[in-house]
This record gives C-alpha cells, sequence and structure tokens, in this order.
C-alpha cells in the first residue's frame, strides 16, 4: 500500500513526466521539418537553380529565377503599401486617439484581422482588383499581402509607442513643440527598433503566404518584371511544383522551400533579438 | 489629452493621416464583407441561406452547390486537430513555466515561436511528402488493426489507408497550430502571481497540485481564449491541408477518407470556375468562412480581454 503522500508524489511525477514528453515532442517536430526542409533543400540547390527560368520538366538546368524576382517584387511592394498604413494607424491609436473607445474597437478588430483566413483576402482581391481588370496582376498579389500586413504592423506599432514614457512627450510639449514634432522627431525615435521589429515580423509573416496569390498574382512560367500581369512567386511554384508528377520538380520545390524558411526565420531571429537588445 | 488648442495646420493634416490610416482597418472588414456578400448574390438568390448551408451537393456541370460537405470538412479536421494540439500544447506551457531549468526556458520558448514562424505551405509539403507515407504506411494500418471489433470505433478507421485523409491533414493541422497555441498558454501561466503559488508550495502542495490548482485555474480564462483563437486559426488554414486532404466533396465518417475543407476548395477550383453561378458559389464559400472564423476569433478576443483585465485590477 501506498501512503497518501506517495500516491500525491507518484502523480505528480508522471503529470510533470507527461509535459516534459510533450515539451520534447514539440521539438522533436520542429527538428523533424527542419531537418528535411534542411537536408532535401540543399541538396536541389544550385547556381542554375538562381539564374535560369524554368525548363520543361525533364531538360537539366532548369531554375527558378523568375519565382525569386516576382516573390521579391511583390514583397518588396506590399511592404511599401503595407508598413506606412499599418505604422501610421497605429500612431493614431496609441497617440491622437489614445485612450478613446475608437482606437480600443479599432485593435481589436486589427487582432481579429490578423487571423482571418489569408484565402479570403485573395477571393476579395480577386473581386476589386482582378475581376475588372479581366487578368491576373501582381499589384493584386501585392495589395492582397499588403492588407495581411497593416494589422500585424498597426498592433506592433500601438504597442511599441504605448510604452514611450509619457513624460518624454511632455518634455517635448514644454519646449513648445506641436504634437506631429514631437511624435515624429521624439516618440518614433523611442520606438524606432519596437517598429521595426514589427515591420520585420511582418515581412516575415507574409514572404510565406500562398493562399492569398493563387488567385490574385497566379502564376507565370516565364520571367516577368511587369505588375500588370501574372506574376511568379515562390510560394505559389512550391504548390504547384509539389503537387506535380516530376522528380526534379519536387527537388525545386524543396529548394524554394529552404530558401524561404531561412529567410523567415532570420528575420524572425532578428526581430526577437532587436527586441530583446532594445527592452530588456 | 494635451493636443495644443491652438491649432497647427501641419498637426491637423499629419493627424487626418493617421486617422485616415488607422479606419482603413475598418474599410478593410466592412469592404470584404459588403463585395464578398454582392459577389455571392447570385449563389445567395438561387440556393437560398438553409439550402445552400445544408445541401450536400457540390456539381459544376448540374450547377447545383451547397456547403455541407466543405463545411463538414472544416469542421471535423479542425476539432480533430484541436484535440491532439490543446493537451499537447497546455503540456508545453507548463513544461516551459513550471518545470523547465531556467537556461532552458528561453531557448525551447524560441523553439517554439520559430515552429510558429515556419508558413504554412512548408508544413503542407512537408506532410505531402514525409508525413502521408508514414500515416498511410505504418500509422493508419496500426490504427485500424487496433480498433477492428470495436464497435463505436472501428467505423472511423474504414477504407484503405492512403495517407491523403482527413487523419493526416488534422495531424499536420494540429502540429502547426500547437506552438501558437503554447505560447497563449505560456503567457497566461505567466500571470499568476507568484504569491499565490508560494502560498501553495508552503502549505505543502507538490508542484503538480500548484500547477493543476493554482495556476491552471487562474489562467483557465486565457488559455480558453487561446484554445479558441486557434480554432479561429485552424478553421482559415488553406496550404497546410490542401496537399493532404484529397478535395473529395463527400461527407465520409471514416477518417481515412479525403475530404474537402472550404478552404481547400477555394484554393483548387477558384481558378477554374467557368460559370457565373459556379465562381458566385465559390465566393458564398468564401463568406461562409469568413463569418465562421470572425465570429470564432471575436469570441476568442472577448475571454483574453477579460483574461487580462482580471489581472490588471
Amino acid at each position: 500500500m501506498m501512503t497518501r503522500e506517495q500516491v500525491r508524489k507518484t502523480e505528480g511525477y508522471i503529470a510533470l513526466l507527461l509535459c516534459t514528453l510533450a515539451a520534447l515532442g514539440g521539438l522533436f517536430w520542429l527538428v523533424f521539418i527542419l531537418g528535411d526542409v534542411l537536408v532535401n533543400g540543399i541538396k536541389a540547390l544550385s547556381p542554375a537553380l538562381f539564374l535560369n527560368d524554368p525548363a520543361p520538366p525533364g531538360v537539366e538546368g532548369g531554375g527558378l529565377r523568375n519565382a525569386f524576382i516576382g516573390q521579391l517584387m511583390i514583397t518588396v511592394f506590399a511592404t511599401l503599401i503595407g508598413v506606412p498604413v499599418g505604422v501610421l494607424g497605429g500612431t493614431f491609436l496609441a497617440e491622437y486617439a489614445r485612450g478613446r473607445r475608437i482606437a480600443r474597437v479599432i485593435s481589436v478588430l486589427s487582432d481579429i484581422m490578423v487571423s482571418v483566413p489569408s484565402i479570403v483576402i485573395g477571393t476579395f482581391i480577386y473581386a476589386v482588383l482582378v475581376k475588372p481588370v479581366g487578368h491576373f496582376n501582381g499589384w493584386a498579389g501585392a495589395v492582397a499581402l499588403a492588407i495581411i500586413m497593416i494589422p500585424v504592423v498597426l498592433r506592433t506599432t500601438e504597442n511599441m509607442l504605448a510604452l514611450v514614457p509619457w513624460t518624454l512627450r511632455e518634455a517635448a510639449f514644454a519646449l513648445g513643440a506641436p504634437y506631429y514634432k514631437v511624435i515624429t522627431q521624439v516618440v518614433y525615435r523611442g520606438a524606432a527598433a519596437g517598429i521595426l521589429t514589427g515591420v520585420l515580423l511582418s515581412i516575415a509573416r507574409v514572404a510565406g503566404e500562398t493562399a492569398p496569390l493563387l488567385f490574385t498574382s497566379f502564376n507565370n512560367s516565364f520571367f516577368s518584371l511587369n505588375m500588370k500581369g501574372p506574376i511568379a512567386s515562390l510560394t505559389v511554384t512550391i504548390f504547384q511544383y509539389a503537387m506535380g508528377p516530376y522528380d526534379d520538380w519536387h527537388a525545386q520545390a524543396w529548394a524554394a522551400a529552404f530558401i524561404i524558411t531561412v529567410f523567415i526565420l532570420i528575420l524572425t531571429i532578428v526581430g526577437r533579438a532587436l527586441i530583446k537588445w532594445r527592452y530588456r | 489629452m494635451p493636443v495644443s488648442s491652438r491649432k497647427n495646420p501641419v498637426d491637423v493634416t499629419f493627424s487626418a493621416i493617421t486617422a485616415v490610416a488607422s479606419f482603413s482597418v475598418i474599410v478593410l472588414v466592412v469592404g470584404i464583407l459588403y463585395v464578398l456578400f454582392s459577389e455571392s448574390s447570385l449563389a445567395i438568390s438561387k440556393f437560398g441561406v438553409w439550402h445552400f448551408l445544408s445541401s450536400t451537393d457540390w456539381d459544376p456541370v448540374r450547377e447545383s452547390f451547397g456547403a455541407l460537405t466543405n463545411i463538414y470538412g472544416t469542421v471535423v479536421t479542425t476539432i480533430l486537430s484541436l484535440i491532439i494540439a490543446i493537451p499537447v500544447a497546455i503540456g508545453i506551457a507548463i513544461f516551459i513555466t513550471e518545470i523547465s531549468p531556467n537556461f532552458l526556458k528561453g531557448p525551447i520558448g524560441v523553439a517554439i515561436e520559430l515552429l510558429a514562424a515556419i508558413p504554412s505551405i512548408i508544413y503542407g509539403m512537408w506532410g505531402l511528402f514525409a508525413l502521408s507515407p508514414i500515416m498511410g504506411n505504418y500509422v493508419e494500418p496500426f490504427l485500424q488493426k487496433m480498433t477492428t471489433g470495436i464497435p463505436l470505433v472501428a467505423f472511423l478507421f474504414q477504407g484503405t489507408p492512403m495517407g491523403i485523409d482527413i487523419l493526416t491533414a488534422s495531424v499536420i493541422l494540429s502540429i502547426m497550430i500547437i506552438p501558437f497555441t503554447a505560447s497563449i498558454s505560456r503567457d497566461s501561466f505567466n500571470l499568476t502571481p507568484p504569491i499565490v503559488k508560494e502560498s501553495a508550495y508552503a502549505v505543502g502542495a507538490t508542484k503538480w497540485e500548484v500547477v493543476k490548482n493554482v495556476v491552471l485555474p487562474y489562467s483557465k480564462l486565457g488559455v480558453f481564449g487561446g484554445a479558441v483563437l486557434s480554432l479561429g486559426r485552424a478553421l482559415g488554414e488553406t496550404m497546410a491541408v490542401a496537399f493532404v486532404l484529397g478535395n473529395d466533396h463527400k461527407i465520409t465518417s471514416s477518417l481515412l477518407d479525403a475530404a474537402a475543407t472550404i478552404t481547400v476548395t477555394l484554393a483548387n477550383e477558384f481558378v477554374e470556375a467557368d460559370k457565373d453561378i459556379y465562381l458566385s458559389s465559390l465566393f458564398y464559400l468564401a463568406l461562409v468562412l469568413f463569418m465562421m472564423s470572425f465570429i470564432t476569433l471575436a469570441v476568442a478576443k472577448f475571454f483574453l480581454i477579460r483574461a487580462e483585465r482580471r489581472f490588471s485590477r
């Protein structure tokens, strides 16, 4: 017979053991997925991947230059649209509308928008920017990604500006500075690292998005710099190649997955390091 | 508010610009609702609301569309993935906050967040190439063998194990939402006042009893909110399941059958839709999905705000 104490202790050990196993399990998946992406991705890396455009299946030497450039263009334009709107919107919530009900409503709505299915945003943009034009185009893809970015940047900016001590603003007011000058020259400087982190994380978030690009920027097997026409992206190419029947397509899909994953993990790590360094 | 009473024109302009930027979020939400609604008006007037939601038809040739098979697939994969993910995620959160030695807390937390940063298409592709063969060759036959003859369970694992089915999709979905749920649970656990925990230790509680009787009750609102938030995320996940679900419009009792979710249907058929009523029905599906996830996320947010308020008092 076990005593009451022994029962309690054993129960505790078993429960804690299960929790430890859960944590190990989580790490196991991380190692498994990252390991697979690393091994298969590095195997398929070659200069041709970056320098050449896709070749017909079976022909040696095909690459994904079109998709790398396309992805870069869509992401850069999405950032150029999404970041200013997000930062300015966050400024309004944290400064001009601080404490007002409208600020609360918008920040709750943004929190919801952060998690709204990205494919729904794709259908929305299809109706607004693709259907009227009559064909898929790169701008539609960039705008779709920008819409996903806005709430992320907006919320981080709002939080980071709120962390800047109010006394700092009062010091600037006391010197006679108008509010916009206080914001742009004092508050933004104090929160720069935090805002930058938000921007980096939002880029990391949209760089891997596929669903909103499927019917906006679509795909293009040829090299194109024309944002008014369909444009290739790494993620949509991964989807197409991985579902396809050819082995060299699969290899290229792994390589593209490797590049995207590394890019996103680096952005995430830099973002986290930045915020740790600044707000320790 | 310290806004100066003497209106500086630049200041007025700047505040107006920021206001417009932040109202863009409201415009977006209303705009998405309006556009999806008007694009699906053709399907709404043809099929109605109740008939569309309850019909299992999905027949582009006869132009008869219903959402039930898609909703069924979405709900089943989501619930199954939550059943797998939530206990594991809470276990991870408990490990990080209570068990792990201090020098491991940081690295494990980072690792979990990296797992959350990996894009869903990588999960989907990995699922197709790595997980699906394992499920089809080993796990699913094993589950079938274990459950044959057991009433009420055996029907869940009927059919030929192919690895492209509801079960595999749910497992990938669960791996995807575990880090997300775990990090929200961890944050809620950390809100427990240390002094309450210490009092429990002082009267002789074991570590597990402190977790079970102090930390979990204290953070249940936050954990629940986190779980509902994960539910909202899982509902709308597209690429992680698109590879391994098979896109087959049917309602099936077996987890080893192919199915279709709203997202997978949209991803596979949107570009191919050649008739107006087909496209309109797809927009209708998107509208249904948007409402489902928006309501779920709003509920989650409600609980998380209440959880926060309880502790900020």
